[in-house]
């Protein structure tokens, strides 16, 4: 058992083990540059005819008090907003913080006709400024009128492909090549690695990625076949049927808190974001920020079944129809577990958005530790929601060949394909629910930069620790692997230097909205990539059930279990967490 | 005799009916070999030789009796060693050798004029290289009959078959002509 991985990790560990032991023993080397004491959040108010008021808290993080003076609106359209504080503040005591109160009259923007029906808007902006300890402050307030263009469809649009195209296709093709590559590995097994291409002159192979190249080759080449007394309407679009809610499921999938167009370079605050959230001067990094998310989630999950049950039925096949019979039942049966057990965790968060669900668990902890059965139980039923083994009895290769039997080439793919985004949909899901989400552990990471360099260096060390081990290893397992190897090993000492950046200078605490938009992503990214990995692996080892102890597992197991954990997160919130939280009715 | 039914009962502990224990403890064990297998730094459990791989030669694998494309021996002096005796074609059961013989003039009785083998026909059988007298054709290439895109690349003439060929040292007849009437003496059998 002297597999080198181990002993990597171990001298990694040890090194950052004593990193941070330096680091928490000494101050930084050298101390932060002095910078202003006040602090404003947000950098610049955005309100629209929505959210006519808002504040600007100003925030005093040296060690003296800071005196205001001749706080006012200035700018071109000062007419337009008010300071609704009926005093201002004159003195902000040390480390505490004041605010200025702000409100808009949307109508000075709007032109009306003689009917008084709002015929045009327009944007316009004034500044608050003040004097601060004798320096004058000058903070943007805008108007800002959301457009149904520049608010709402260009933004999702561009979200939707970047999810789309840059994170969910490919994963979900890699993933058709994963999952056979990791089976694989965990029995012993080479794996497809053998697909090539032979670009200037050199044969690359890419541990068999080209595979995913070679498949979707195939499956575009090979015999549409339509059989003879099959319903054609309804083959042709069952397809679709199933792969689409799996794709527009992703839309309330949260994979960032929120982009500041403005302030991409700049150290915005939590203020910022929630104003960039709501759509004022940025956007949530979510398709669809819905109040009713999770319902929307239930409803288009359940019109899958539709795609497995037509493609049974239509196919004109026994055992088509068996497999969509069989689909149908399953997909009911463990609807229901899933929607009981994530009843728990709005109980606990309070909230159907999934976008606020994540905050909510940043802001307190998170599902895994707040609802730990609640996690068991979801994860088990969005398994079985995918289809896959050991749930895949709508498949069952050794009895049926399921639902899709009938189908070959592109329509085959489509369903083999939307399989494997329900897979990450499953993983995103769980890491929507009960992961954080985009966030770091700990909550180390907030808007303005980590809470503090030690846990900066701690997150750059242990990206840099792994990064390297894994680029190591894959290096020296790999002779046809070096360079990739390589690269991921610079990119993982990349981070090392950053943490030593960090612990010589105090780095950390003040990283540019962009950084902190990226490093959120990826967080993102890699737990769902994680939950994905953790899919294939029970997929692999667990034999498939038999059908009726799939139904007494879904009946008898998941739906009283999930039942007993509403209500006892119900008792623990109500008698523990102080009942006055419930609200009345 | 009546007919008695036998009741089984299985037994099972709380910790099999919960599920997860086993399933956690199935999922460590293919989770390990995961690792081994993907970051193991050459010491897998992976068997697998990997044959077509560039630098995996595979008669580094094949045992010596492995039956792959046929070759023509020759004899010291460079000249194919075949005397077209047709003992190979008639015995082939797939009937894939074609021998055309000729005369030769330099003291050996005959020698194939043509000596054909469609790769294509052959069974793999190794009869030809039993029944050869003079170990004029071996199989023991190690070499698979490489995928052709015309069916004519498989049929091996004289000139490809005595290219994988060497010089072979038997001698015509056995080790020795007299062998019936010396071995008595020196076999301790007879």
């Amino acid at each position: 058992m002297a597999h080198a991985l181990p002993f990597s990790l171990i001298r990694w560990l040890v090194v950052v083990a004593a990193m941070l032991v330096i680091g928490c023993t000494k101050d930084p080397l050298r101390p932060p540059t002095s910078r202003p004491s006040l602090r404003v959040e947000p950098l610049e108010l955005v309100l629209s005819d929505r959210v006519e008021s808002g504040e600007i808290a100003l925030i005093n993080t040296g060690e003296a008090p800071l005196p205001l003076r001749d706080i006012r609106i200035e700018g071109k359209d000062w007419q337009a907003f008010v300071i609704t504080d009926s005093e201002n503040p004159d003195v902000i005591p040390a480390a505490s913080r004041a605010s200025v109160h702000i409100k808009v009259d949307a109508d000075a923007f709007q032109t009306h006709d003689e009917h008084g029906r709002t015929i045009d808007v327009r944007d316009g902006g004034a500044a608050l400024t003040f004097e601060a300890a004798g320096q004058a402050v000058t903070v943007p307030v805008e108007f800002h009128m959301p457009s149904i263009w520049t608010t709402w469809v260009v933004p999702a649009l561009a979200k939707i492909l970047l999810l789309v195209l840059l994170f969910i296709m490919p994963l979900a093709s890699l993933l058709t090549w994963a999952e056979r590559r990791e089976s694989a590995m965990m029995q012993d097994r080479v794996g497809p690695n053998m697909a090539s291409i032979k670009l200037f002159g050199a044969r690359i192979r890419a541990w068999g990625l080209l595979h995913i190249a070679a498949d979707a080759l195939k499956m575009l080449f090979k015999e549409d076949f339509l059989p003879k007394r099959a319903n054609h309407v309804l083959y042709s679009i069952a397809p679709l049927l199933a792969f689409m809610p799996a794709l527009v499921v992703f839309a309330i999938v949260p994979f960032g808190d929120g982009l500041c167009y403005e302030h991409v370079f700049d150290v915005v605050s939590q203020a910022d974001v929630d104003q960039c959230v709501d759509g004022r001067g940025g956007t949530a990094l979510q398709i669809a920020h819905i109040d009713i998310g999770l319902l929307f989630y239930f409803a288009i999950a359940s019109l899958a079944i539709y795609g497995a049950t037509l493609a049974g039925w239509s196919s004109y096949n026994k055992w088509a129809l068996l497999g969509g019979l069989r689909a149908s039942a399953q997909m009911i049966s463990y609807e229901i577990a899933i929607g009981m057990t994530i009843v728990g965790a709005l109980l606990v968060y309070g909230t159907l958005e999934p976008h606020e669900l994540v905050r909510a668990q940043i802001d307190t902890y998170w599902g895994i530790w707040l609802q730990p059965l609640a996690l068991i139980l979801f994860f088990t039923a969005a398994m079985a929601e995918t289809k896959r083994a050991p749930f895949d009895l709508p498949e069952g290769e050794s009895e049926i060949i399921g639902y899709f039997v009938e189908y070959s080439g592109m329509r085959f793919g489509l369903f083999f394909l939307g399989e494997f985004i329900e897979v990450i949909f499953a993983g995103a899901l769980v890491v929507t629910l009960f992961l954080g989400g985009w966030a770091l552990p700990f909550d180390i990471l907030g808007a303005s930069g980590f809470s503090s360099p030690l846990a900066c260096q701690a997150f750059f060390f242990g990206a840099g620790a792994i990064l390297s081990t894994l680029g190591i290893a894959s290096w020296r397992a790999n002779r046809h692997a070096e360079g990739f190897g390589a690269l991921v090993t610079f990119f993982g000492l990349l981070h090392v230097f950053v943490a030593i950046y960090s612990m010589f200078t105090g780095w950390g605490t003040e990283i540019p909205h962009l950084v902190i938009v990226l490093i959120g992503m990826v967080t993102w990214g890699v737990k769902v990539a994680f939950m994905c990995w953790l899919q294939l692996l029970i997929r692999w080892t667990l034999p498939r059930f038999r059908y009726d102890q799939l139904m007494s597992l879904g009946w008898k197991g998941l739906l009283p279990l999930s039942l007993a954990n509403i209500v006892l997160t119900a008792l623990v919130i109500y008698f523990l967490l102080s009942g006055a939280e419930v609200p009345s009715p | 005799m009546t007919i008695g039914v036998k009741k089984v009962s299985l037994e099972r502990n709380p910790s099999d009916q919960m599920f997860l224990p086993a399933v956690v403890e199935g999922l460590v064990t293919t989770a390990r070999h995961f690792f081994k297998n993907t970051f193991g730094e050459g010491q897998t459990n992976i068997a697998t030789i990997r044959y077509g791989e560039p630098d995996v030669n595979t008669k580094d694998y094949y045992p010596d009796r492995f039956r792959g494309v046929h070759r023509l021996m020759y004899r010291e002096d460079g000249s194919v060693r075949c005397v077209a005796c047709m003992c190979c074609s008639t015995v082939c059961p797939a009937h894939c050798i074609t021998i055309v013989g000729e005369d030769r003039l330099d003291g050996y009785e005959k020698a194939p004029k043509s000596f054909v083998i469609d790769e294509l026909k052959c069974v793999v059988c190794g009869l030809c290289v039993e029944a050869c007298p003079c170990d004029a054709i071996r199989m023991d290439t190690k070499e698979h009959m490489a995928p052709v895109e015309a069916r004519a690349q498989a049929v091996l003439g004289k000139v490809e078959l005595m290219a994988r060929g060497g010089p072979s040292v038997a001698v015509q007849g056995g080790v020795a002509a007299n062998y019936r009437e010396v071995a008595p003496a020196e076999d301790p059998r007879f």
